[in-house]
């Protein structure tokens, strides 16, 4: 089941009906009602699956009991291995298995050796990657001392397949969810509200924008070799915004629905789009993942890298982001698109200029300075040509459509109408920059204002969904 | 060395590090309360107070730090 179809909003209310007026005394009731839910919401997609989300419940739930009750240090360690084993081999099987499979024969068949072909039909199980990624956390957290084993499987199970975020984020902490989980919860109205705007925002966002942007950009990658460089450089731009809107909606809309639950999720997206430096990019894009990645990849190995100094940091940047590329997907581009984005960090550290706090941009202005705009559109830029090997399907796609758009200089320029959509949201998101979690766009003006500009954004989600349920892009990792 | 020549030294390597004199370290001080010092410039500070101390710390213990006040137990009892 996906927040945009639908059905979802017979889900639900049903839910939030259940939870709220019918077991609401009751924390064990509310837990069980969310997990049956959870697994409700997941198995509308594939109930097959479900079993993977319960094999990484009980897996890691039972190591975090035993890394937990160990005293011995080694055996500790050896208890992790095992956690961390189990979860990247199940990932690994379902998700790169195929990709190990064709890179190994097609590297013996460049030098001539023809291996047989051993690809499975694997189906990718939705979300495979967030919830092992938030599973494993809570494994790595207990054995790292910062969070006592839970000894209440319900709450751990709840924490791990919660419906809101299960398949696409925000990735959540145990140290930050499972407190919320083990709690009571009250309603809180002003909180209801917040996530309800919430919801329409990220709604609007991926509906109105991504979905929209979505048409032009599959035309435009379909037939780059026939398109003009302008149109293949809207094509890439357009992608850019699709891929913003279609991902932090999503985690909007996660985050509302858990807010209308009671629950604080973490954010997920913080305007990057407008932020002045890659670092400060980096702290605002995918937050969930990029903090994962930053406490159990780069810390680890950057400090045992650290002899090396600045060198050190570099090669741990480059093989995090390589791990974040591989991440998305199990495609030679993504391996690319990590790289590539490694390496454009690596001048901020070399000049020393590392993460900066980073602040809202223009705060309490109308507009940016020239500076920052030039900042905020050069960081823009690099992000924008980074995502055509994100979006191409193989390596000879990404670079013909590099090719195509330094050479065809003639010809029409298609699409143009899609710069709309640009225009809207960047204008959407200035407005809003100062708050993710409260968009300033729903909060201006008197109420009766207020209240017509979201009958208004309800309207125009309504009719777009008319048009057809498109996929989330991120379902694809 | 005692705890006070300890802190000193530490506010030294800070300010070297993150290129910021008016920096003022307590026991207390956490990465949230000084600008500049995230997970990049953490590995930068922990090269710079092995030199300045001379001392070895396993990642372990390094990872383990929440405060500046960890660090000071950490050197103290190396």
């Amino acid at each position: 089941m996906v927040f945009t179809s639908f059905i979802f909003y017979l889900f639900f209310p049903t839910v939030f009906v259940l939870y709220w007026f019918v077991f609401q005394r009751h924390l064990k009731a509310q837990n069980v009602l969310l997990l049956v839910a959870s697994y409700f919401f997941y198995g509308w997609w594939d109930w097959r699956f479900l079993s993977l989300v319960a094999f990484s419940t009980v897996l890691d739930y039972t190591m975090g009991r035993l890394i937990g009750a160990q005293e011995d240090d080694r055996k500790r360690q050896w208890l992790l291995w095992v956690s961390l084993g189990l979860n990247l081999s199940l990932l690994g099987f379902f998700k790169y298995y195929n990709f190990f499979v064709t890179s190994w024969v097609d590297a013996w068949a460049s030098v001539g050796v023809h291996m047989p072909d051993a690809t499975l039909h694997i189906i990718l199980p939705l979300g495979i990657s967030f919830y092992t990624f938030q599973s494993m956390s809570y494994s790595l957290d207990v054995y790292k001392g910062r969070l006592e084993p839970i000894k209440d499987f319900l709450s751990f199970a709840t924490f791990v397949s919660f419906f809101p975020q299960l398949v696409a984020g925000p990735i959540e902490r145990a140290v930050h969810f499972l407190p919320q989980v083990t709690k009571p919860r009250t309603f809180d109205y002003q909180r209801g509200v917040d996530g309800i705007r919430l919801m329409l925002w990220g709604m609007f966002k991926k509906v109105v924008i991504a979905d929209n942007l979505a048409v032009f950009v599959e035309q435009i990658f379909r037939g780059y070799e026939h398109m003009s460089s302008i149109t293949l450089v809207l094509g890439a731009v357009y992608f850019t915004v699709q891929v913003y809107c279609d991902f932090s909606g999503y985690s909007d809309i996660a985050i509302g629905t858990a807010k209308l639950l009671g629950f604080e999720l973490m954010s997920n997206f913080r305007f990057p789009l407008l932020a002045r430096s890659i670092p400060e990019f980096w702290s605002r894009w995918h937050i969930s993942l990029t903090t994962w990645l930053n406490d159990y990849l780069f810390t680890p190995v950057s400090l045992s890298l650290r002899n090396l100094r600045k060198n050190g940091i570099a090669l741990a940047i480059l093989i995090t982001f390589l791990v974040s590329g591989i991440w998305h997907g199990a495609r030679w581009t993504f391996v690319i698109w990590g790289l590539v984005n490694g390496l454009l960090f690596i001048p901020y550290v070399i000049k020393g200029r590392l993460m900066q706090r980073a602040e809202v941009v223009a705060k309490g202005k109308w507009f940016p300075t020239l500076t920052e705009a030039l900042q905020i559109l050069m960081v823009f830029g690099l992000w924008t040509l980074t995502l055509v090997f994100f979006r191409a399907e193989s390596l000879p796609i990404a670079t013909g459509y590099f090719k195509a758009m330094a050479t065809h200089f003639s010809g029409p320029i298609l699409f143009k109408t899609g710069i709309v959509y640009v225009v809207v949201l960047f204008i959407l998101d200035w407005i809003n920059r100062e708050d993710e979690r409260n968009p300033k766009v729903l909060r201006i003006g008197p109420r009766g204002f207020r209240m017509a500009v979201e009958l208004g954004m309800t309207i125009v989600v309504f009719f777009n969904m008319l048009s057809g349920y498109k996929e989330f892009v991120y379902f694809d990792f | 060395m005692t705890h006070d020549e300890v802190l000193a030294k530490l506010q030294e390597v800070f300010r070297k590090v993150l290129n910021d004199k008016t920096i003022v370290l307590t026991p207390a001080t956490t990465a949230k309360d000084v600008a500049g010092w995230d997970s990049l410039s953490h590995v930068m500070l922990v090269v710079e107070i092995e030199g300045a101390f001379k001392k070895r710390f396993k990642a372990r213990e390094i990872q383990n730090w929440q405060c500046v006040g960890d660090m000071i137990t950490s050197l103290l009892n190396a």
